[in-house]
């Protein structure tokens, strides 16, 4: 069995900082912590604005708290502008902007 | 300190207490990603209420490697009721493919007091030093004859192994038990 980053590191962060998850969903405007258990059971993606008002409430950007979640994100990116760079003419400078994004993980 | 392999990059360390099990999930070197104490209640077969939560854990985590204490060593002092249980969560963790690696209290303590000088209460001490961001604030106070043994003291049981597993030689020990 491989161990890739997990989905989001919402448990880590929040119990570094003692807090219970209905502490932290009152923080995020929700009633219970019922859906700040599923976010950290990745049984549900946040929203946007869920996910900076987690970037705020634990001080960590979001593709931290949501590392799994970005590197698989950032993977699909990358195959997208591979593509595109592929299907782009030689002399177009878009091509040398989809080739850097597809390399930006070899940065 | 030996090279991490990539399959062990994430660890989860389980330790069983009288209530349930501590259980520590450690990524990389020094990352505690998660910690905590299940505890299981009622009566009847404990174990057999210990074990769900403990594939729930292994299901979730997916880690390369399954950290627990050697019950059956020579010399431990577990319960028979923890003697049987340390097998019955290899095999589960083993149906998912987890490699799991036994330690005995005296490998454990071995590596992380090389003077051989310890107690529960100083091995916890330098756990909560190793994360004082996460565990400083759970460590228990020393224990007295007259007190049980703190719940949460499973945790840091838990913490060491992983710790044990990082920190051992690149030459392992013979005497661990690795399935």
């Amino acid at each position: 069995m491989t161990s890739p980053q997990l989905s989001n590191y919402l448990v880590s962060n929040r119990k570094r900082l003692a807090l219970s998850q209905k502490e932290v969903a009152f923080l995020l405007g929700n009633k219970g912590g019922a859906k700040v258990s599923r976010y950290e059971r990745f049984d549900r993606e946040p929203s946007l604005e869920t996910a900076l008002a987690l970037e705020v409430i634990f001080q960590r950007s979001a593709s931290e708290l949501f590392s799994g979640l970005y590197q698989k994100v950032e993977q699909e990116v990358i195959e997208r502008a591979k593509t595109l760079a592929s299907r782009t003419d030689q002399g177009n400078p878009k091509r040398q902007i989809f080739t850097n994004i597809a390399n930006k993980s070899l940065n | 300190m030996n090279t991490l392999h990539p399959n062990e990059f994430r660890v989860l360390a389980i330790a069983p207490v009288t209530r349930g099990f501590g259980f520590a999930v450690l990524e990389g070197q020094d990352t505690l990603v998660n910690w905590g104490v299940k505890v299981v209640s009622g009566k009847g077969n404990k174990n057999a209420k210990i074990l769900p939560k403990a594939e729930e854990l292994i299901t979730h985590y997916q880690p390369g490697v399954l950290v627990l204490e050697d019950a059956s060593a020579k010399g431990s002092l577990r319960r028979p009721r923890i003697q049987r249980l340390v097998p019955q969560i290899t095999k589960v963790a083993k149906a998912s493919n987890v490699n799991v690696t036994l330690f005995s209290r005296d490998q454990v303590t071995k590596i992380l007091f090389p003077d051989g000088q310890w107690t529960k209460h100083t091995l916890a001490e330098v756990v909560a030093r190793q994360f004082p961001e996460q565990l400083g604030s759970k460590l228990p106070p020393k224990r007295t004859a007259a007190m049980r043994e703190h719940y949460q003291m499973g945790i840091f049981d838990a913490v060491a192994l992983a710790l044990a597993l990082r920190l051992r030689k690149t030459k392992p020990d013979h005497s661990e038990a690795v399935h």
